[in-house]
């Protein structure tokens, strides 16, 4: 919705002259026009400053702290004295958290937007136990390169799905029967993971379990690299995604009758929010339910039926971030994985969710 | 709950089918705790298994003696202890709730007890398992409480959907606070690592010797509401009609499914699915009586618990895998038969 827009800012805006959703703005460019959502729009933007903010907060705030001058200076490849600080040993930690967040961000708003539930996140219903299940199996057996890490979680994450819905398949999907076979297959897969780590000797399971409570204590370029790479590549299909939710938000006779192929598109969209959560696990670990959090919370930001995919990714950014920093602080010297932070955010917010009881409505809206 | 029992059968038929299968599941569980006895890295002769146990064997089976006596036999007592405590607060609690997906493990209430275990150990420093076993049922009864009140607010009451959303919430936010204690503590993390799967491997001989006073009260503590969780069965109001005391009933069962998931637990870590799969093989067997259903589960409780132990020591040698993960293999088949039932899932 908010994606094409970005860069827009020169074009001629035309007020109140043809019939248009309320909320939304049109937008001239050249011969080209688009409807804008005023409101999805300035959250974008907001959002954007916040993460930049969040950013460089996180680059001068540490064990020592860095002057937002220098960090500048870093930035900008100047020579500074807190090149290793602030280069070395920050910078490619926030990018990793940073492209997780996004990850995990964009993948859960695109899951929750097919299930039509916030329930069905990825990291309820065991995609994100499936993609660490095969990772620490990876470990355990001898697979030590950060470059094949991704490849193996996104399988992990795709068999999960994949198993979580043959089975909740029975003449038709029906939510309850989903989130349950997906617990059922989140607590099974986190017990096979439990047994890879003890398998392997006493390092390789400390690392698996750093990992698995969803760290960014330790990665370098050497895993910031692949991750981008992989992002860069899925950024044509986000675009297709962004638009094709709107399709689906619509309820199945409305989208049939426009022409819509419902299934094959939601297959589509599923699967690039099973990549996506799956590739931000590989590279970080089960970074707890930001996955869940962000989308719900950049939809009731923007105030829209559907959730937006830009702010929703741009909010995971934003949560990811901020809690690693919180991890890196608020025990010194210890540094809490990021995982147990936005867990001990997340898990509440699940449960005011079952309160508010959205969970047992298997169709209707978006929530 | 399914009452299996069917109405045109002649009562003394059905009382001859549940002792009948009551013989079976004795037979079964003496067959597990032969092969319990027997299995391992080092395979006794069944017929040594006896010898050894009774007289202690001499020359070359002093070393099978040892085996079975000091490592298998430990072992053993506790899967039986903890498959019978798990299996009954499975059923209880599922009585209880009127839910056929309830189990100590999805509900959270085994990661409770185990958070407790840990914060005992890391905090106050206790290290005994009489002295830590309070924690554990400290944990659990905070759990199961926090996990039914969440569940039981909003539309609908406490759904199968929402206790186990419910489970998965607090079980979430339990392994965050202990991974935040552990992070903190990486010397215990070791130790953790293995119990946190659930594993008889670690039993020694005064274990089980410590466990079974809290094991048999929890039991008692069931056992001695199996007449108003049948009523209980019939629905709220009439267990009222029919006389029970109602809130006494959920209590007394909660308190004692607290006390056997905690003892359970301090034991041998949290071990998932028995106390799931095991009520609905015991309820297709002897029907949804209480009275018959609570000492069925007993007894299939450590069949399941230690065929998974030992089918743990074959699968992968010459490591094993614990318990607990075997017994999440063998309980997701069922969870999802369960749940692919329509009546479930429609709940």
């Amino acid at each position: 919705m908010s994606t094409p827009v970005r860069g827009a800012g020169t074009a001629v805006r035309e007020r109140g002259t043809a019939a248009r959703p309320a909320g939304y703005a049109l937008v001239r460019a050249g011969r080209g026009s688009f409807l804008v959502h005023r409101r999805g729009t300035a959250v974008a933007a907001g959002l954007i400053v916040l993460l930049a903010a969040a950013c460089l907060a996180y680059l001068c705030i540490g064990k020592t702290y860095a002057a937002p001058g220098e960090v500048l200076k870093v930035l900008l490849g100047e020579p500074s004295r807190e090149e290793v600080t602030v280069g070395t040993l920050r910078l490619p930690r926030m990018t990793v958290g940073l492209l997780v967040g996004l990850a995990f961000g964009a993948g859960g708003a695109l899951i929750q937007t097919v299930a039509r539930n916030p329930l069905a996140s990825p990291d309820v219903i065991g995609i994100t136990q499936g993609a660490s299940a095969l990772t620490v199996g990876a470990m355990t057996f001898g697979l030590t390169s950060y470059a094949a890490l991704p490849y193996v979680s996104v399988a992990g994450g795709l068999l999960a799905a994949a198993l979580v819905y043959v089975f909740a398949w029975r003449g038709g999907l029906q939510a309850t029967r989903f989130v349950l076979i997906g617990i059922g297959f989140a607590v099974a897969l986190r017990s096979v993971t439990h047994l890879f780590m003890t398998k392997g000797d006493y390092l390789v399971a400390q690392r698996a379990q750093v990992w698995m409570t969803g760290s960014l204590n330790g990665p370098g370029w050497d895993e910031a690299a692949p991750l981008a790479w992989a992002l860069l590549a899925l950024a044509p299909f986000l675009c297709w995604a962004a638009r094709a939710q709107r399709t689906v938000t619509m309820d199945d006779d409305t989208a049939t009758a426009l022409g819509v192929r419902l299934n094959r598109v939601r297959g589509g969209l599923v699967l690039l929010g099973v990549v996506l959560a799956s590739i931000a696990t590989g590279a970080a670990g089960p970074v707890d339910f930001v996955a869940l959090l962000a989308p719900q919370l950049a939809r009731r930001m923007t105030r829209t039926a559907q959730i937006p995919l830009l702010s929703s990714a741009l909010t995971g950014a934003v949560i990811v971030v901020v809690a690693d920093l919180l991890g890196r602080k608020l025990l010194e010297p210890t540094q809490l994985p990021v995982g147990v932070l936005t867990a001990a955010v997340g898990a509440p917010y699940l449960i005011w969710l079952i309160i508010k009881g959205h969970s047992t409505r298997n169709t209707g809206g978006t929530a | 709950m399914s009452a299996a029992v069917p109405l045109s059968t002649p009562r003394s038929s059905l009382v001859r089918r549940r002792i009948g299968w009551t013989v079976a599941a004795v037979a079964a569980l003496l067959v597990a705790v032969l092969l319990s006895l027997a299995v391992g890295a080092r395979p006794v002769a069944p017929g040594h298994v006896l010898d050894a146990l009774l007289h202690g064997g001499e020359g070359k089976y002093a070393m099978d003696t040892a085996v079975v006596r000091e490592m298998r036999l430990p072992r053993t007592l506790v899967g039986l202890m903890v498959g019978a405590g798990l299996a009954l607060a499975g059923t209880a609690l599922q009585g209880i709730t009127r839910n056929p997906i309830a189990d100590p493990g999805i509900l959270g209430i085994s990661h409770g007890a185990a958070v407790g275990v840990v914060l005992a150990i890391m905090l106050a420093g206790v290290e005994s398992l009489t002295g830590y076993v309070w924690w554990a049922f400290g944990g659990a009864a905070l759990a199961s409480v926090a996990v039914y009140a969440i569940a039981s607010r909003g539309r609908g009451g406490a759904s199968p959907v929402k206790l186990a959303l419910a489970g998965a919430a607090i079980n979430a936010l339990l392994v965050s606070l202990t991974t935040a204690v552990l992070t903190t503590q990486a010397s215990v993390l070791d130790k953790f690592r293995f119990w946190q799967v659930g594993s008889l491997s670690a039993s020694d001989t005064g274990l089980a010797g410590r466990i079974w006073p809290f094991l048999l009260v929890g039991a008692v503590l069931v056992l001695s509401v199996a007449r108003g969780l049948d009523a209980l069965a019939l629905g709220e109001d009439v267990a009222k009609g029919l006389g029970q005391n109602v809130a006494a009933v959920r209590i007394t069962g909660g308190l004692g499914a607290t006390v056997l998931t905690g003892a359970g637990v301090a034991a041998a870590g949290p071990i998932a699915f028995v106390g799931l799969a095991v009520p609905h093989i015991a309820r297709a067997l002897v029907g949804g009586d209480h009275r018959w259903l609570l000492p069925m589960s007993a007894l299939l409780g450590p069949v399941v618990l230690l065929a998974a132990d030992t089918a743990g020591r074959v699968f992968f040698p010459p490591g094993e895998v614990p318990a607990g993960v075997m017994t999440a293999l063998i309980g997701v088949p069922f969870l999802v038969a369960l749940v692919r039932r329509k009546r479930v899932a429609a709940v």
